[in-house]
């Protein structure tokens, strides 16, 4: 994997938090999570279904659907702008400009009433200064990029009539087509049959190398990140318990949950008897959650300060950081449950 | 498209065949008929007159003959108002009752849809409630209680309008023809304004208009563009039963404003077993519904391109 | 109180961290949505009220809803003023008028002019309001007095409201040999040989007489029905329904006469008694009292002064009081309500669950037949129905069952469609179950919160389709009411009594508002996902 250490900082996210009001309480979905994104990197955030993955993406393009949603705090920081104190029209010409999406379900997210030609002429034209002609043809170029045969008539088809593979192809060419610095790829794959989602991954990761297209990927599936991205985040109940490059992650998992992810994933070198490794227990409800470690009720190693304070995050190797007790030294465990406990 | 549309005019054929049908044999099995009543006629001159409209005949007898005159676009005579014939009451009062209907849906479907999308683009907010309310009480209040007291407050306590008659024959059209068609239109708005709103709104939280979003475009071209098509869908379903209602209602609007339309013709010769004329009277209200549904399912499929008509 | 509530949660919330969250039923979960929406809850509480009232109406102190005294026709509504001021007022307002018209009532010159444009423009009302208003203060002032035959015409009415009584008859008893009885409790034959000894006849020709105008009321039924109705197809008809009644019906509607006129004879005994007792000041009115008549009758009855009625919401043009009308109008028009949806939906269901779970031919002719109803104008032929084939309830009721079950059809088949293929019903079915115990047990109350939600809705749809047709003088006929037939009523005189347009009006359009909401309410309860239908 590359290293982008160095390279000029695109994204960076301090301190989000996005927190939902619902009947029974206020549902911290995300809180207080922060990263980085380079120039050129991909960098993968890994966690169960609910733990804030996909809204924390939607918050970094204000598309939290508000009510019930708020962004609470936090800064999103591109290009030395914070996209949160962004004017509504200087917003509109970084989304689908500078930072595009693709969602999960490619079936509903185009548009079922209009031509994919009218959807994706729209949003060049809308970035670009173009003729139609010459947007339809900006199109048709990215629609061929992205490997849909005979792009030229295609393009005036309705969305029903694509498969749900293609719709996600027509979706990745839209998001490019104005030549992102920044693709926010959500669970792009999920959706679709396993034969498809090896052939969008390695689109999405040819395309974006031509490109220089910085990417989030989206995912519950380790395996994916492995092989896409150069750095990881894994994500637990809201917040980030452990990012790190690649390598570093798989090489020396710190966080008993990443470590639990790991060993979850299926080897095919693995002893047919093997029973599947699976972490016990399910994530827990976001909403009035007490000050503990939030995976402490299903974490083997669990003592008596993780029940009683959040972990702070430490750096335990280059990039790589941990919110663990067990990274901790033990007065700094004694102060926070002396502190606790007062 | 061409083929579908064919398909449904061949289909039209016997839903008016029942119609007709079943609306002879209704007005025939009653007892009674149209030249007993008033005063007890001789038996000879109530023979005579029966036999004039054949009405001596086998009842089937009569049903081939009133089909066959159908078919050739002939509703056969009154039996009440003499020297008239079915064709001619109703061609000279089908226009009015058409133009009250038209100009009411035409009011109910601009005021409908556009506050409608504005209620649900400006969720619970005054813009909002406002339509809503107004929407509510719309669905609440009868229409026959309505006509009524808008003839009474804005007619006849305030004097603002004419209380009754008809625009086409008055010297000041656009008031004499504004209370009949508000009375008319409020429960349609109604109904299309809260179907719009909440359509809107589902169609607003849906997947496409995030990516719309995400694409950075502008609410308004949003709404528009991307969410109107969609959230038209269920308003253009609603609009069949819409103008069945309308056709209803006109009976009612045309009594309190004193229209000269169809409708009062239907109530009284129902009264009057004027046999041809009630049969005359469904048969063009039916086929101005047929065919109105048939233009809604033609919108729906041009809005909708999901739909194949194959 | 708080804090332990405060704590509990808290515990609760360190207890439950890692456990699934408890689930609840979906109709618990619907029940608390519909909690939340105040509006459905009000308007849910205003449905009860108004179920309650319409329920209880025998129970509450009304004046006879069919009780017409012609006296009193067109009071307007008053809370303090009894029906006998009113007389007086109104009475006195005529007068005042004719005064003003002979110019000996005057009146500055600019309310001259205003009143002759208010007679231009038939604003009766305002006249007499301004007339009385003035017509009094020149009384009060001296400057103005009622000629002799006006004072006369008002005496009259005064010595009316004094002297005129109404006297109501609790219940008669006589003694048949076996102690004493109540009429109302007699058989048929009791009631004849005592209502034949009280006339001094033989019972034969009582009972021919009794004959005789049964028939007349039949023939009346069949003539409001059928206007055409005439010669002989009437004899025969009437015939035809004679010997359709059969003795026993016969027998109950000769009973009722009976005991009418039994009474009416009581009364007309009593009454000079009642007068006696009155004019020498020994009964205070009301007056309840128990008499022994000469002809062996016991008769208990209340004796009020008939101009001391109050009457709430006013009377109508026959006298009647409005109050009661409309309360018991709402009783029909709710009863409608809710009977015909109950009727529709049970059609509805019938249909949709067999051509939704047969399938197959059974789906396809079903379904095309509801889709050439749905084509039809069909509240025309309602119209059509009810002119031709008479104006009664039942019709009524018939017509409007027997259009409106197709909505709910098509709406349970989809229901029943989806819910075909799920798991359950195929176990049902793999453990033998018959096809009426799969729709019946399994299906439909699977998709009944639908069904409900749905009739909630269709309710004030109904009431609206029953008031338009009584409205067009085609539903409920007199003497009975609905709030459809009252407005109709009210509307060709609404610039002079607009109290008789409003009442009925503001009574049906609170209860639709409330329905509606309830109605939202419950679907939003129910069915979040889907706001969309109507």
């Amino acid at each position: 994997m590359n290293d982008f250490s160095n390279a000029n900082v695109l994204l960076e996210v301090k301190d989000l938090k996005t927190y939902f009001k619902t009947d029974n309480g206020i549902l911290k979905a995300v809180d207080g999570v922060s990263f980085t994104v380079h120039e050129g990197e991909t960098v993968g955030l890994v966690g169960e279904s609910g733990c804030g993955k996909s809204v924390t993406n939607l918050s970094i393009m204000r598309l939290v659907p508000s009510p019930p949603g708020k962004i609470v705090g936090g800064e999103v920081i591109y290009r030395g702008s914070d996209i949160m104190k962004l004017s509504e029209k200087e917003l509109r010409s970084i989304r689908g400009n500078k930072i595009s999406m693709i969602f999960q379900d490619p079936m509903t997210s185009l548009n079922p009433y209009l031509r994919i030609s009218t959807q994706m002429i729209e949003t060049i034209r809308l970035h670009q200064d173009m003729t139609k002609q010459e947007a339809r043809e900006r199109a048709v170029t990215m629609l061929k990029l992205v490997g849909i045969p005979s792009a030229e008539t295609r393009i005036d088809c309705y969305p029903h009539q694509f498969s749900g593979g293609m719709r996600q192809r027509v979706m990745i060419a839209m998001a490019l087509s104005c030549n992102a610095e920044l693709l926010i790829a959500d669970e792009p794959t999920t959706a679709l049959d396993v034969t498809i989602q090896a052939q969008i991954l390695e689109l999405i990761k040819s395309i974006c190398e031509r490109f220089k297209t910085a990417v989030i990927l989206i995912t519950h599936d380790l395996g994916v990140v492995a092989g896409m991205c150069d750095k990881v985040c894994v994500m637990y109940a809201g917040r980030i318990v452990e990012s790190a490059p690649t390598d570093e992650l798989y090489e020396k998992p710190s966080h008993p949950y990443t470590r639990g992810l790991i060993a979850s994933v299926p080897k095919m070198d693995g002893k047919k008897e093997e029973k599947l490794f699976s972490i016990e227990g399910q994530p827990p409800n976001v909403i009035d959650l007490p000050p503990c470690c939030p995976f402490h009720p299903r974490c083997d190693k669990t003592c008596e300060v993780c029940r009683h304070a959040y972990p702070p995050v430490k750096e335990v190797g280059k990039d790589h950081f941990v919110a663990c007790w067990l990274n901790c030294s033990e007065e700094e465990r004694q102060a926070a449950l002396n502190g606790g406990s007062n | 498209m061409t083929k579908y549309i064919i398909k449904r005019l061949i289909g039209m054929i016997p839903t008016l065949f029942i119609i007709v049908t079943l609306s002879f044999f209704i007005v025939r099995i009653a007892p009674g008929g149209p030249f007993d009543g008033e005063r007890a006629l001789p038996e000879a001159v109530k023979r005579n007159i029966e036999a004039k409209y054949h009405m001596d005949e086998p009842l089937l007898m009569q049903y081939g003959r009133y089909m066959f005159d159908v078919i050739r676009g002939d509703l056969g005579p009154s039996y009440k108002y003499k020297d008239y014939d079915v064709n001619t009451l109703i061609a000279g009062s089908l226009p009015n009752s058409i133009v009250l209907g038209s100009m009411a849906m035409a009011v109910a479907l601009v005021f409908g849809i556009s506050l409608g999308v504005l209620a649900a683009v400006k969720q619970n907010t005054l813009l909002d409630y406002i339509p809503m309310c107004l929407a509510a009480f719309g669905l609440s209040i009868p229409l026959f209680v309505f006509a009524p007291l808008l003839q009474q407050v804005f007619a006849m306590t305030l004097g603002w309008f004419p209380t009754t008659g008809w625009f086409m024959s008055s010297d000041a059209p656009l008031r004499t023809a504004l209370l009949p068609t508000v009375a008319l239109s409020f429960a349609y708005y109604a109904d299309i304004a809260r179907l719009t709103r909440s359509s809107m709104v589902e169609t607003l939280r849906s997947d496409y208009i995030r990516t719309a979003r995400a694409k950075g475009m502008k609410n308004s071209t949003i709404i528009w563009k991307h969410a109107m098509k969609g959230a038209m869908l269920p308003v253009v379903s609603y609009l069949g039963p819409a103008f069945a209602g309308i056709l209803t209602g006109s009976i009612v609007v045309e009594q309190v404003f004193l229209v000269p339309g169809l409708g009062k013709f239907f109530v009284q010769s129902s009264f009057n077993r004027d046999y041809t004329l009630i049969v005359g009277v469904v048969i063009v209200y039916s086929v101005i519904l047929i065919v109105m549904n048939f233009i809604v399912d033609i919108v729906y499929a041009y809005l909708d391109p999901r739909i194949s008509y194959k | 109180m708080a804090l332990l509530k405060k704590n509990k949660k808290n515990e609760s919330a360190t207890n439950e961290f890692d456990q699934v969250i408890v689930g609840t039923s979906l109709t618990k979960e619907a029940w608390k949505r519909l909690q939340k929406n105040k509006l459905a809850v009000v308007g849910g509480i205003i449905v009860i009220i108004y179920a309650l009232v319409a329920i209880c109406a025998d129970l509450l102190p009304l004046y006879p809803y069919d009780q017409a005294i012609t006296s009193h026709r067109n009071l307007r509504p008053s809370l303090t003023k009894t029906a006998g001021e009113l007389m007086l007022e109104q009475e006195m307002k005529n007068l005042f008028f004719q005064a003003w018209r002979g110019g000996r009532l005057e009146v500055p010159d600019e309310e001259d002019a205003l009143i002759e444009q208010w007679v231009r423009e038939s604003k009766t009302n305002k006249v007499w309001d301004l007339l009385y208003e003035r017509g009094m203060a020149a009384l009060e002032d001296g400057s103005f007095t009622w000629s002799s035959s006006e004072q006369r015409r008002i005496d009259n009415v005064l010595e009316d409201i004094e002297t005129e009584t109404l006297i109501t008859i609790d219940s008669v008893s006589a003694d048949l040999g076996d102690g004493m009885k109540r009429i109302d409790d007699m058989s048929y034959d009791e009631l004849v040989s005592l209502y034949a000894g009280l006339l001094g006849t033989d019972v034969a020709t009582v009972e021919s007489s009794l004959y005789n105008e049964v028939s007349a009321t039949v023939s009346n039924e069949l003539r409001a029905n059928d206007s055409t109705l005439s010669g002989e197809d009437l004899t025969a008809s009437i015939e035809m329904e004679m010997d359709a009644m059969g003795r026993d019906g016969f027998e109950n509607r000769a009973s009722q006469n009976l005991v009418a006129y039994i009474e009416q004879l009581a009364q007309r005994g009593a009454s000079s008694d009642v007068n006696a007792l009155i004019s020498s000041g020994d009964a205070v009115l009301p007056y309840k009292g128990v008499f022994d008549l000469s002809s062996g009758l016991h008769v208990e009855l209340e004796v009020s002064r008939m101009h001391d009625r109050h009457y709430y919401c006013g009377t109508d043009y026959l006298g009647r009081d409005l109050l009661s009308r409309i309360i018991y109008g709402s009783q029909i028009s709710i009863a409608i309500g809710i009977v015909g949806t109950v009727t529709s939906i049970f059609i509805g269901i019938l249909v949709g669950a067999l051509a939704g779970y047969l399938g197959g031919k059974v789906d396809y002719y079903l379904m095309r037949f509801v889709d050439i109803m749905y084509g039809l104008p069909y509240m025309l032929l309602v119209i059509i129905c009810m002119a031709i084939f008479g104006r009664n309830i039942v019709n009524l009721f018939f017509a409007l069952a027997l259009v409106s079950w197709l909505t709910i059809a098509r709406m349970v088949r989809g229901q029943i469609m989806s819910l075909k293929n799920q798991e359950y019903v195929e176990a049902a079915r793999s453990m033998g179950a018959g096809t009426m115990h799969i729709i019946f047990r399994h299906m439909i109350p699977n998709s009944l919160s639908v069904i409900i939600v749905y009739s909630t809705i269709r309710i004030p749809a109904f009431i609206m389709q029953e008031s338009f047709l009584s409205f067009l003088g085609l539903g409920v006929q007199a003497p009975y009411a609905s709030w459809g037939s009252l407005i109709g009523d009210a509307v060709s005189s609404m610039s002079l009594y607009p109290y008789k347009l409003l009442i009925p009006s503001i009574v049906m359009v609170v209860f639709l508002f409330s329905m509606n909401f309830l109605g939202d309410g419950l679907r939003d309860a129910f069915d979040p996902q889907s706001k969309n239908q109507l």
